[in-house]
């Protein structure tokens, strides 16, 4: 097996402000660059049925201007400085973050605070935004080859609304959200006490602490939004769907099944048999389909890691005229044969090395801390998983692995989306 | 405490230092140089044996063997296949991979340093000992061979092609990418005949950067590198670049394309010039980011685009200066007449103290971020090596950039951004395009897409053609993936002037600059997404009340198409 590894933890410091915001410093002086990150507990889980959208309109909304950070000054800003800035939003959150100079920790913070404590949520702001969001699903999901297949294959395997809709949503929706409506959801879900701020990099502690006392600490705080239901029942929604994409240039597919929530110890097994599968050159399907048979221009797969139930995903784009049917027969074959056998030993020792060296190379970066920190922050209430997590991966045995993909992978229930071209070719 | 002051952003706090070693070398006695840095931080290690001769030293009739060279090294060696190596490399949880460059060939490693030295022997061994099986060679040159018709898909691969015949002349940099039959002609023999005569130690250089044990590094560096046979260094006598003494235009013709490809360049300096931090500072100022002048001019406030940008190519013999934008075809002379006010202003005007500090804050703030992986820093520490420049460049690279002032930037305005000699490269609708360059070109060609001369005449004739009326409304119907999509146009056309609205399912645009040539219109509509203006670009030919056409915009993968009536 492989070495024993003995990974110095982080340094962490966790508080919260009077008005709940919780605060984690992650202090490392290696280089002088300082990351903020500001993760708020709201993502598309959060949207009630006929407001779909709205968590992701947020996230465009933010950049719209402040009290005192006129519209589009933000990336000035921050630009300016010599930084990096974005925002994303996912079924889970919604964040921002940005990596700078250390001496601009200063400029971070009062951004980061400035929009939290005064959004400019104007009727003007939420016309164009609403338009970006519309030019944006254009651009990204239906006029992008293959575009829509996440969103389908969601549908397909959740049956709770919470889980099942898109994170861009429906435009119609946003076409009903009125100013109010958008007050109110800025005033429930990006109250101080609905966030986790991270500072990773170089920094005084205590400088640090008295710059976001000064800039957050008094933002009031608000009652907390109402808990949630994601819970699943075992059987996905749907088995199959076809789908006719007028851009893809070739037929396609995506496989989905419906697995458990983060951090289970079914859910390490089933990422660590999915890096099996297709995770680089000398993956299993790889090495059958992208060269043994050369019948696949693509391979992919995945895992989307959610609190709630999570799935995981192979798709494949075929080269012409091949059989989609016999390439899914070998992915089928290659998950019976993990089942039955569980992972090589040599494939363990792959999947070690790897988790090792991943989690090392996430530590280089201000940024990438910034936001695993927030992450573990928000998702579990305790930052220091970061220190811990590598080491949960670590145990997980061949036979956990053999037992959860033959549990969840090895099944008719699963979801499978047929993509073919409906184009003008 | 204090009150916070709220309404305008805080001061930073003082800079912190940024120290960065020196780096340790050591040259073999077969004239490896070993290069070693000591990146204690993490348990991580990145290797890089490059060698200084790249795409630019090959000769003319094996243009593209050494990407294939670069591709087919972990493909298999005397000792594994190409699954093996995968296997091998992956299960350390390692990397290993070649690329080239114009210049340089770099096999690059990477992993835990407890793997550092399997690393180094899996660098070795398909250092050494390639294979380039037949089989994996015919897929890699399939492969190439689509990936290039694909590129040639694409305007700006078009436009660079051009661009580098015209900034280089003879000199091999004018080569952008092997042609089709050059990928035809590789074989084994010759990807073998040019790994023997680049792989030599005494035209190389060993970096790590780590966490490792410099002694055990050097004896396994010795034990694996130090009997390499020394070779023949590749002769360098390249013909100089041409010097242009006027604005020489080339319009690469591609019908029906809604926008215009524009690219100036013209020849600057070469990497290690010691003008590089001052002309960083300049173009910094002048069009390398989003708060630069050219983007600031030509997107901000004219709306032409959705990016214009400036930006300095310096290379290890010789490098060039380009301003690149694409915009809707109508607005390329006025485009044209934005770039010029700008190149000819950062050469006669200081800069203002703001601009110059805004732009010196910017490069001195993201070069430490450029630090922060081993992968980052192993870059930096690489480009200082192999183009040669001083041991403390790194060092000093922040108090160089400070240093800067606004009469060096003038002055190097002035020496490497030459308006008056700069070549003009516009791919696009050559008909629409001729037009608009005469009064900014003192000659032009119009070429094909694969690089033949077509016959100006019958462009000038499409030019003068007499303009029908546009006037009235006409209402369109738009092809939306299979879906019909009603479009009403509504255009005023006085004095050669056409201005206007359109109005779809997503808004109204309105039209201030279209223009009609003959029968052929051109507009764009500029609607108001998101604080920035997204244009839609119209081109369409008039034939008495029918017009048909394409829609488009920068966010559309492929045009629209469209016909339709004037009913008024």
């Amino acid at each position: 097996m492989s070495q024993t590894f003995n990974l110095p933890p982080l340094e962490l410091e966790e508080y919260s402000l009077e008005n709940g915001l919780r605060v984690v410093l992650n202090r490392d002086d290696s280089v002088p660059v300082v990351a903020v990150a500001v993760y708020y507990d709201v993502g598309s889980r959060n949207e009630r049925e006929g407001r779909t959208g709205f968590a992701h309109l947020f996230e465009h909304m933010m950049f719209q201007g402040s009290e005192n950070v006129k519209k589009a000054e933000h990336f000035q800003y921050i630009m300016k400085a010599g930084g990096t800035m974005n925002g994303t939003t996912s079924s889970e959150r919604t964040n921002y973050f940005e990596t700078l100079p250390a001496s601009q920790l200063p400029l971070a913070l009062w951004l980061e605070s400035d929009r939290m404590r005064s959004l400019a949520v104007t009727q003007e702001n939420l016309d164009n935004q609403r338009e970006a969001v519309k030019e944006e699903k254009r651009l990204r999901y239906d006029n992008q080859p293959y575009g829509q297949i996440f969103d389908l294959i969601n549908e397909m395997i959740y049956k709770n609304f919470a889980n099942s809709h898109s994170t861009i949503g429906s435009m119609e929706h946003l076409d009903d959200a009125t100013v109010e409506d958008v007050q109110e959801f800025f005033r429930i879900y990006y109250a101080p006490n609905n966030a986790v701020l991270t500072i990773s990099g170089s920094f005084e502690p205590e400088t640090a602490k008295q710059l976001v006392e000064t800039y957050f600490g008094d933002i009031p705080n608000q009652t907390k939004p109402a808990s949630i239901d994601v819970a699943e029942p075992g059987e996905v929604a749907e088995n199959y769907r076809e789908w006719e994409d007028p851009l893809a240039p070739f037929p396609a597919f995506l496989v989905g099944w419906k697995i458990p929530k983060r951090r289970s110890s079914e859910f390490y097994a089933l990422y660590l048999g999915g890096k099996l599968l297709y995770d680089g050159d000398s993956s299993r399907l790889y090495q059958k389909l992208v060269k043994g048979e050369e019948s696949v221009i693509q391979l992919f797969g995945f895992t989307d890691e959610r609190r709630g139930p999570s799935s995981i995903f192979v798709g494949a784009i075929p080269k012409p005229d091949k059989d989609l049917s016999r390439i899914r027969d070998v992915i089928m074959k290659e998950i019976a044969d993990i089942a039955t056998n569980g992972p090589t030993a040599d494939e363990m020792q792959k999947l070690h090395n790897q988790l090792i060296n991943d989690s090392v190379r996430m530590r280089q970066s201000s940024m990438s801390r910034a936001q695993q920190i927030a992450e573990f922050a928000l998702y579990d209430g305790d930052p220091t998983l970061i220190n811990s997590e590598l080491e949960d991966l670590l145990n997980v045995t061949p036979d956990q692995i053999r037992g959860a993909v033959n549990k969840f992978l090895n099944t008719e229930n699963r979801s499978l989306l047929d993509v073919r071209p409906a184009g003008k070719g | 405490m204090t009150q916070p002051v709220r309404n305008t952003a805080p001061s930073p706090l003082p800079p912190m230092p940024f120290n960065i070693a020196q780096a340790k070398t050591v040259t073999l006695e077969n004239g490896l140089k070993i290069v070693m840095f000591a990146d204690k931080r993490l348990p991580l290690v990145s290797y890089r044996l490059a060698f200084l001769a790249g795409d630019a030293n090959e000769p003319t009739d094996k243009i593209g063997v050494t990407s294939a060279v670069a591709a087919m090294m972990t493909e298999g060696t005397d000792n594994y296949s190409s699954r093996e190596l995968a296997e091998k490399i992956e299960r350390l949880g390692a990397a290993v991979s070649a690329a080239t460059t114009e210049d340089f060939f770099i096999v690059a490693g990477s992993s835990l340093s407890m793997y550092a030295s399997d690393v180094l022997s899996l660098i070795a061994e398909v250092i050494f000992r390639p294979t380039f099986p037949e089989d994996e060679l015919d897929l890699y040159k399939r492969n190439a061979i689509e990936n290039l018709k694909f590129q040639r898909s694409q305007p700006n691969f078009l436009a660079g092609e051009q661009v580098a015949k015209a900034v280089y002349g003879e000199h091999p940099y004018s080569i952008v990418s092997p042609s089709p039959s050059d990928i035809e002609n590789l074989n084994r023999e010759s990807l073998r005949d040019f790994h023997q005569k680049l792989f030599i130690p005494n035209n190389a250089i060993l970096v790590v950067v780590g966490d490792i044990e410099e002694n055990e590094f050097l004896d396994q560096a010795r034990d694996l590198f130090g009997g390499w046979n020394r070779g023949l260094t590749p002769s360098v006598k390249f013909s100089e670049p041409p010097r242009r003494e006027k604005r020489e235009t080339i319009i690469v013709d591609r019908p029906g394309s809604a926008q215009a490809n524009i690219v100036l360049a013209n020849i600057a300096f070469s990497r290690n010039n010691p003008d590089f931090f001052a002309a960083t500072v300049m173009n910094q100022i002048l069009g390398a980011g989003a708060s630069s002048r050219v983007f600031m001019n030509l997107r901000e406030e004219k709306g032409y685009t959705y990016g214009a940008y400036t930006r300095l190519d310096p290379k290890r013999l010789a490098g060039d200066f380009e301003a690149t934008t694409e915009v809707r075809t109508a607005v390329t002379g006025d485009s044209l007449r934005e770039f010029f006010y700008e190149l000819n202003r950062i050469r006669d005007e200081k800069a203002s103290d703001d601009e110059l500090a805004d732009a010196k804050n910017f490069l001195t703030g993201v070069f430490p971020i450029r630090a922060e992986t081993q992968e980052g820093l192993t870059n930096l520490i690489v480009n200082q090596q192999l183009y040669g420049l001083p041991s403390d460049y790194l060092q000093t690279y922040r108090d160089n950039i400070e240093k800067i002032t606004a009469d060096d930037v003038v002055r190097v305005a002035n020496k490497y951004v030459q308006p008056d000699d700069i070549t003009i490269v516009i791919v696009g609708d050559a008909g629409e395009i001729l037009p608009q360059v005469r009064e900014y070109a003192d000659s032009i060609r119009i070429i094909d897409t694969e690089g033949h001369p077509l016959d100006m005449a019958s462009f000038e004739q499409q030019a003068d053609e007499p303009s029908v009326d546009a006037s009235g409304t006409w209402e369109l119907s738009l092809d939306f993936q299979g879906q019909k999509v009603p479009v009403s146009l509504e255009l005023q056309h006085d004095d050669g002037k056409l201005t206007g609205k359109i109005e779809t399912v997503i808004g109204t645009g309105v039209i201030e600059n279209g223009s009609i040539r003959g029968k052929k219109l051109t507009a764009a509509a500029i609607t108001e997404i998101q604080g920035q203006s997204v244009e839609f670009s119209i081109s369409g030919t008039i034939d008495a009340d029918s017009i048909e056409g394409t829609l488009s915009a920068p966010i559309i993968p492929d045009s629209l198409a469209f016909e339709g009536k004037r009913v008024s």
